[in-house]
């Protein structure tokens, strides 16, 4: 038997390329099922996880796809925007506590997120290097999101234009990075966090300008009933520091400010009982969405994707074996006039065989191994995998 | 509901749900003297109210530092004036769970005021502008803060709810004799124009049926020729017959108004606490003394 796996392991090392093919292309057959499924798997639990750990989403009526979506994984699809009211009316309610997010801007390909000190206690985010949000102006960045464009504490970082022909849309603000927050695993690690009151101020609703103050000259020769006008000329401040800070203002009733969604958490199951149905009224141009609700419908349709790549996999996985089969037998062929000298050389039949089925055991083995390694790798990477996956289709 | 508890469990924000023991003292901060005198009076020993505006400083308009901001988020409440009042408020960036707006019941109720910029002590060059801000000079408006103040109290200490409770009785019971007292005041001084030397006083004027007109004078600072000259074109135009200080005047400002033949009137608002505070409603007893006086020498008069 040592005999027969020394010729064996002397005839794999002889033809060391053909082998290796061999192992890798049966490995791979074997492993992408188990790694499709395990990557599957991970992305089913990521997005749960964090739709489970979200009551409920508030926003204006529309896809509820996209309010789930842009509120849990800020995706460029975002939904029809809402006001702060919308958050004020949970406040008010007395049911739940009411977080909002102002999502759509960006900051060198990086999604902006504008909200309020809460999301951070919500998500369970601290902060890794630096410190949390203070003033108007600052941002703190998600792990990925401080990794990928090398910045920290004390950098600056400008937000990108809406639209660079769009003359009355959002003015690039040069934002001060204050912190970093510890890594978690979810989209929160590549966004950049702001205060909503700084995402007012890019969106324009709010800025600061040098004062409009006239001269004594300009207002002894002025109309005094007419109301007092800015300069046309006069500049906004791109950048707020602790010199302008003060002049920085918000023009407009607070409550119609602009926001894309309100993370809503009721105080217990009744309360949260009692404010999903408030939204129940047909008039109403707000909608309430159960994130898990949502997103189990979405991994439906992605579960019947994943049938049909099950089929794939599995055709193509058996067109792959039949290849192999057809090369072992090929290579079987070959070995014809081999075969035939070692039984001239007083081999018998049985021993013949024995060699062949040590061969493909031993390449079966290593293949069997590779595909095992591969798919406990697949089981380290899949969850960090799943995350990028998500996060780029959410882009 | 896993998710929902789940959720409750990692939002540490305890807001209505999360009561805090009966033996843990709460860190309430609020952005001016009423405020906080209102939330002890409340609270009792059951809170540790803390009010960081230096004193001698306007609450109004004070910037706080980075380190002052951090101890406000920490808090376990922030008392809010509402009203545009502590604009520092809106450039900080706050727990919104913990934050109380106190005036949010009246925000109908709000005066709509001319835009002022001027310029002066520490916090630098500022407007009065939007909204005037001062709304517990109305002691009915101060009653409804003090309410939305017990309410957010009482969440939080949910075993004190019914001390809570007794102390806003107490309280409002105090606010209401300030009101009947202010509103009496408001009748015999009915017609009778008055100058107040900053523009605080807007709804203390609107509640008790006063006219007054409002200078932008600094407290403790004598006015100049060039203020005074205003001041004299403002008395002839409305016919005023006193000027309220918000702060004690300097000797030679009580004298130039004396030789005017108007009288002065000291009303503090009490916006910030000074090194003996008498408390809230005792300070503004004693505004009321010294505009009691001024309504006598105009009725001798």
């Amino acid at each position: 038997m040592i005999d027969t796996l020394r010729l064996a392991l002397a005839y794999i090392r002889f033809h060391a390329v053909k082998s290796a093919v061999l192992v890798v292309t049966l490995a791979a057959i074997l492993a992408v099922p188990v790694g499709v499924s395990r990557l599957m798997a991970a992305a089913e639990e990521s997005l749960l996880a964090r739709a489970e750990a979200t009551p409920f989403l508030i926003g204006a009526r529309g896809s509820r796809l996209d309010l789930a979506m842009s509120a849990l994984y800020f995706s460029d699809d975002l939904p029809e925007p809402t006001t702060m009211a919308a958050a004020d009316a949970v406040w008010d309610s007395d049911l739940a506590a009411a977080i909002p997010l102002h999502l759509g801007f960006s900051a060198r390909g990086l999604p902006i997120v504008g909200t309020t000190l809460d999301y951070f206690d919500f998500r369970s985010l601290s902060v890794a290097q630096g410190r949390g949000l203070a003033l108007l102006g600052e941002a703190v960045l998600g792990a990925e999101a401080a990794q990928r464009l090398s910045l920290g504490p004390g950098s600056r970082l400008v937000s990108s234009p809406d639209n660079l022909f769009d003359l009355s849309g959002a003015y690039p603000l040069a934002m001060t990075v204050v912190g970093v927050l510890t890594p978690k695993g979810t989209a929160d690690d590549r966004a950049v966090f702001v205060d909503v009151k700084t995402a007012w101020v890019i969106a324009g609703v709010g800025h600061g300008h040098d004062d409009v103050v006239p001269t004594e000259a300009e207002l002894a020769a002025a109309d005094t009933s007419a109301p007092l006008q800015a300069d046309p000329a006069i500049v906004e401040f791109t950048e707020i520091t602790p010199e302008n800070i003060e002049s920085f203002h918000f023009h407009g009733e607070p409550s119609r400010f602009p926001i894309s969604a309100v993370i809503a958490l009721p105080y217990d199951a009744r309360a949260g009982a009692i404010l999903q149905g408030r939204y129940l009224e047909p008039d109403r141009n707000d909608q309430i969405a159960v994130p898990r609700e949502v997103i189990a419908g979405l991994l439906s349709q992605l579960f019947r994707i994943k049938s049909l790549i099950d089929a794939v996999v599995v055709t193509v996985g058996a067109a792959a074996l039949l290849a192999v089969g057809l090369a072992v037998y090929l290579s079987l062929q070959l070995r014809r006039p081999e075969m035939a000298t070692a039984f001239k050389l007083g081999g018998r039949r049985a021993l013949i065989a024995r060699l062949v089925a040590v061969e493909s055991g031993l390449l079966l083995g290593a293949a069997i191994a590779l595909a095992a390694a591969i798919a406990i790798g697949f089981e380290y990477v899949a969850a960090d995998a799943a995350v990028w996956l998500i996060a780029q289709a959410a882009a | 509901m896993k998710p929902l508890r789940n959720a409750l469990l990692g939002f540490a924000l305890g807001c209505a749900v999360g009561a805090a023991a009966a033996d843990e003292r709460l860190t309430v901060y609020a952005v001016n003297a009423p405020l906080a005198t209102f939330a002890e009076r409340l609270a009792g020993d059951k809170a540790k109210v803390v009010m960081p505006v230096p004193p001698g400083r306007d609450p109004a308009f004070w910037r706080p530092s980075i380190a002052d901001i951090a101890a406000v988020q920490a808090a376990d409440l922030i008392l809010l004036n509402g009203a545009g009042y502590a604009q520092w408020t809106t450039k900080t960036s706050l727990p919104r769970a913990k934050l109380v707006d106190s005036a949010r019941a009246f925000t109908e109720a709000f005066i709509v005021i001319e835009t002022i910029t001027h310029s002066h002590g520490p916090e630098g060059e500022h407007s009065h502008q939007g909204i005037a801000s001062h709304t517990w000079l109305d002691f009915a408006q101060a009653a409804q803060q003090a309410e939305a103040i017990a309410q957010a109290l009482s969440r939080r200490l949910p075993d004190e709810k019914d001390a809570i409770a007794a102390a806003l009785t107490v309280l409002k019971a105090d606010l209401a004799a300030l009101d009947a007292r202010a509103r009496s005041l408001g009748e015999r001084l009915s017609g009778v124009a008055l100058i107040a030397s900053h523009p605080r006083y807007q709804y203390f004027a609107r509640a008790y049926g006063l006219a007054i007109e409002s200078l932008d004078w600094e407290a403790g600072e004598t006015p100049s020729p060039e203020q005074w000259a205003t001041f004299d074109a403002l008395v002839t135009e409305s016919g005023a017959r006193a000027l309220i200080w918000e702060g004690k005047p300097s000797d030679e400002a009580a004298t130039s108004l004396a030789e005017r033949g108007l009288a002065g009137s000291i009303f503090t608002t009490g916006a910030n606490r000074g090194p003996a505070d008498p408390g809230f409603v005792a300070l503004m007893q004693r505004n009321l003394d010294d505009l009691d006086r001024v309504a006598e020498t105009i009725a001798t008069d």
